[in-house]
């Protein structure tokens, strides 16, 4: 405590009043994931309390119960949902960071012809809206005839220009000089990029992964556009139903199963922006990139 | 070690419509240090790395010892470089720093181990070796690069302005001990400086080179005494050489360099020089005086009576041991040094200042070269 007290006293005025308001932002921003965690856990009555209330005062798992149970009784079990989700999150991961390192570092440290050419074409295709270009992804899909598999999943996330964009960016700041000191120093490109590209790429890598898993977790466009078969569809989409009278579900029954959903939604996002941001922090600091 | 050899070497970008090296042609020998001077966008840095392989050579040859290098990869030419920013692996200790090289080119574990220790020994680094280099300071930085090209014991060093980030005093102390371990070394060096100072003091020869073109090529002393042109006298040298514009006139046998402040006989031993040229080309000729020779103390200016003239002080600066006087020649500005000033010289005030011609240089004004060649 007398740490903390002396720590206020070296501040000045302004700190205190800068340091005081946002720590008041940070309750706030706070207030939803409160709200998400304490939902799941509500009993039915106190669900629609009027007026909302926070706070759980009888915590039960009745939600989640409800949530496995429902599904069972369903064509596909709620557990296949997660495992596709799963699936096409980790492959998907696996794919963007490998397509956009490799483009990336070819377009920001190589020479070669149309190099321009290749950069306009991706700095264009930045400005559409996934939603734009849902029939011609339809239409590209089912002409490679990838409906109802995993691959139809990934592709169209595969294809990042925001992750090749940012991957750029960032390995543009590695100086030439290193590069070409490794190739002096005797290494083959292949070396080059594992060895030197890669790890020094790395809080950019980590930013791409967020960005990625935060987006293939959370899409429904894939499972309502190009999968048919219910098998193949995955979590969001699910949870999309439960709620909602028009696709089958219970707008007022499925109200706890929706709240226990959504943290289940939430989790993976909190865990993930956890674990990088602190492995983000360590690398910025100890790559001493000039 | 070996030599190197550049055979009417050109190097043409695309996006530039001049060649930024132009028929550059240059022996270097066995266990030279070779230093590329010159001022910014000359073409240093560009010809470097064509020897380095770096940069594609456009037209002409480069050989390293007999060797035609023009498409061996730059980790087969058997080089080292040091680079301006010093280009460490940030992710790599300094020890692994100075051991990749020798790593990838497969040398035995202990010889390596061997030999980055003797380095670090000789660059007073042993104690950062587990260090990354963020740990180290600029001067550090510079030694681990310079250990990494050492431990490769290459051919030929290549250094590109390897001292200029770091602060005065270390340039001044890092420099002296590049000489040194030129000394024991011995390894062929081509070093790119745009400080003159450098030049100077570390070449066994110097290249001055001015927009891609090679200006002179000699030993320090001689580029320094014997400049070829006005522009390699005015970029050797500092503070810069006095440039003072007239012409050449004879009368009754004696030559004169007149203009409309001053009538100054020129000593016997320019004559050969003189005769030779087109009597034309004698009126519009510069003389060139280094600081050192415009004689402002007043017992000595009396010893070259014959070409004293009139000046006054514009601005006095005292450099330690060195004293210069801005003076004003009518027109001309002119600067004068004066070792241990034992006098009192006061802004605005007049003097009496000798030029002493037997160790002036003559150029030619339109075409800048010197004409006592
Ligand atoms: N990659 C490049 N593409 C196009 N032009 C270039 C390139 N590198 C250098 N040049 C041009 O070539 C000329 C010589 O450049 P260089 O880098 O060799 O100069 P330098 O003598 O090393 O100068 P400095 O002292 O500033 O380092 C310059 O006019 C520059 O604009
Ligand atoms: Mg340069």
């Amino acid at each position: 405590m007398g740490a903390i007290i002396y720590q206020f006293k070296k501040m000045s005025w302004s700190e205190i009043v800068l340091l005081i308001s946002l720590m008041l932002m940070a309750a706030f921003l706070f207030l939803p994931i409160l709200f998400i965690f304490n939902h799941a856990f509500k009993p039915f009555s106190e669900l629609f309390n009027y007026p909302p209330t926070f706070i759980v005062r009888q915590p039960t798992f009745q939600n989640f119960n409800d949530l496995i149970m429902k599904t069972s009784a369903g064509a596909v079990p709620f557990t296949r949902y997660v495992f596709n989700s799963l699936i096409v999150v980790v492959c998907t991961v696996f794919a963007v960071i490998f397509t956009s390192l490799l483009a990336a570092y070819v377009l920001s440290k190589h020479k070669f012809y149309f190099k321009s050419l290749v950069m306009g074409v991706i700095m264009l295709s930045l400005m559409y809206a996934p939603e734009t270009v849902g029939i011609p992804r339809y239409l590209i899909i089912s002409w490679l005839d990838i409906n109802n598999t995993y691959f139809g999943h990934i592709l169209p996330f595969v294809a990042s220009p925001v992750a090749v964009f940012l991957m750029k960016q960032f390995i543009d700041q590695i100086p030439n000089d290193l590069i070409e000191a490794a190739k002096i120093d005797g290494a083959t490109e292949l070396r080059i990029f594992v060895k030197l590209v890669l790890p020094l790429a790395f809080p950019a890598v980590a930013t791409i992964a967020i960005i990625t898993i935060q987006a293939v977790w959370g899409d429904t466009q894939a499972s309502t556009l190009f999968m048919q078969d219910e098998t193949m569809k995955t979590l969001p989409y699910y949870i999309s139903t439960l709620a909602s009278a028009g696709t089958g579900g219970n707008t007022i029954a499925g109200q706890g199963i929706a709240a226990a959903a959504g943290l289940l939604m939430f989790l993976p996002n909190l865990i993930i922006f956890l674990l990088f941001q602190k492995r983000m922090m360590e690398t910025m600091v100890h790559s001493g990139v000039k | 070690m070996a030599s190197v050899s550049f055979r009417n070497v050109y190097k043409y970008y695309k996006s530039e419509k001049e060649p930024s090296v132009k028929d550059f042609q240059l022996e270097i020998a066995d266990g030279e240090f070779l230093v590329l001077v010159g001022p910014s966008g000359c073409g240093k840095t560009t010809t470097l790395r064509m020897l380095s392989g770096l940069e594609e050579v456009s037209k002409g040859d480069i050989y390293i010892g007999s060797r035609f290098i023009n498409y061996v990869s730059p980790k087969d030419r058997d080089i080292a470089m040091v680079f301006q920013n010093y280009a460490l692996y940030p992710n790599l200790s300094v020890y692994e720093n100075m051991a990749l090289g020798l790593k990838l080119r497969k040398v035995a574990k202990h010889e390596i181990e061997l030999r980055v220790k003797r380095a670090a020994r000789i660059l007073e680094i042993t104690n950062h070796l587990e260090k990354k280099p963020s740990q180290l300071s600029g001067g550090q930085k510079q030694r681990v690069a310079l250990g990494r090209a050492i431990v490769r014991e290459p051919a030929v060093f290549l250094m590109d302005e390897p001292l200029s980030n770091l602060d005065a005093k270390l340039r001044a102390q890092t420099r002296a001990e590049l000489i040194k371990m030129h000394g024991t070394l011995k390894t062929t060096t081509v070093y790119v400086t745009h400080d003159q100072t450098e030049a100077l003091t570390m070449g066994t020869r110097i290249v001055v080179m001015k927009d891609g073109l090679i200006q002179q090529v000699d030993k320090p002393a001689v580029v320094y005494s014997n400049p070829n042109n006005m522009f390699v006298a005015g970029f050797i040298g500092s503070p810069a050489m006095n440039f003072i514009k007239g012409a050449i006139t004879e009368s009754s046998d004696e030559f004169f360099f007149e203009n409309k402040r001053m009538r100054m006989r020129i000593p016997e031993s320019y004559y050969p020089y003189i005769r030779k040229l087109n009597p034309n080309n004698l009126r519009s000729i510069v003389l060139g005086l280094r600081p050192e020779h415009v004689i402002s103390e007043r017992a000595e200016v009396n010893n070259f009576s014959e070409w004293k003239v009139n000046a006054l002080i514009e601005i006095k600066e005292l450099m330690g041991a060195d004293t210069f006087l801005y003076l004003k020649l009518g027109e001309e500005q002119v600067i004068s040094r004066i070792v241990e000033a034992s006098e009192e010289y006061m802004p605005e005030e007049k003097l009496e200042v000798a030029l002493q011609m037997d160790k002036a240089h003559f150029f030619d004004e339109t075409t800048g070269n010197s004409i006592c060649r």
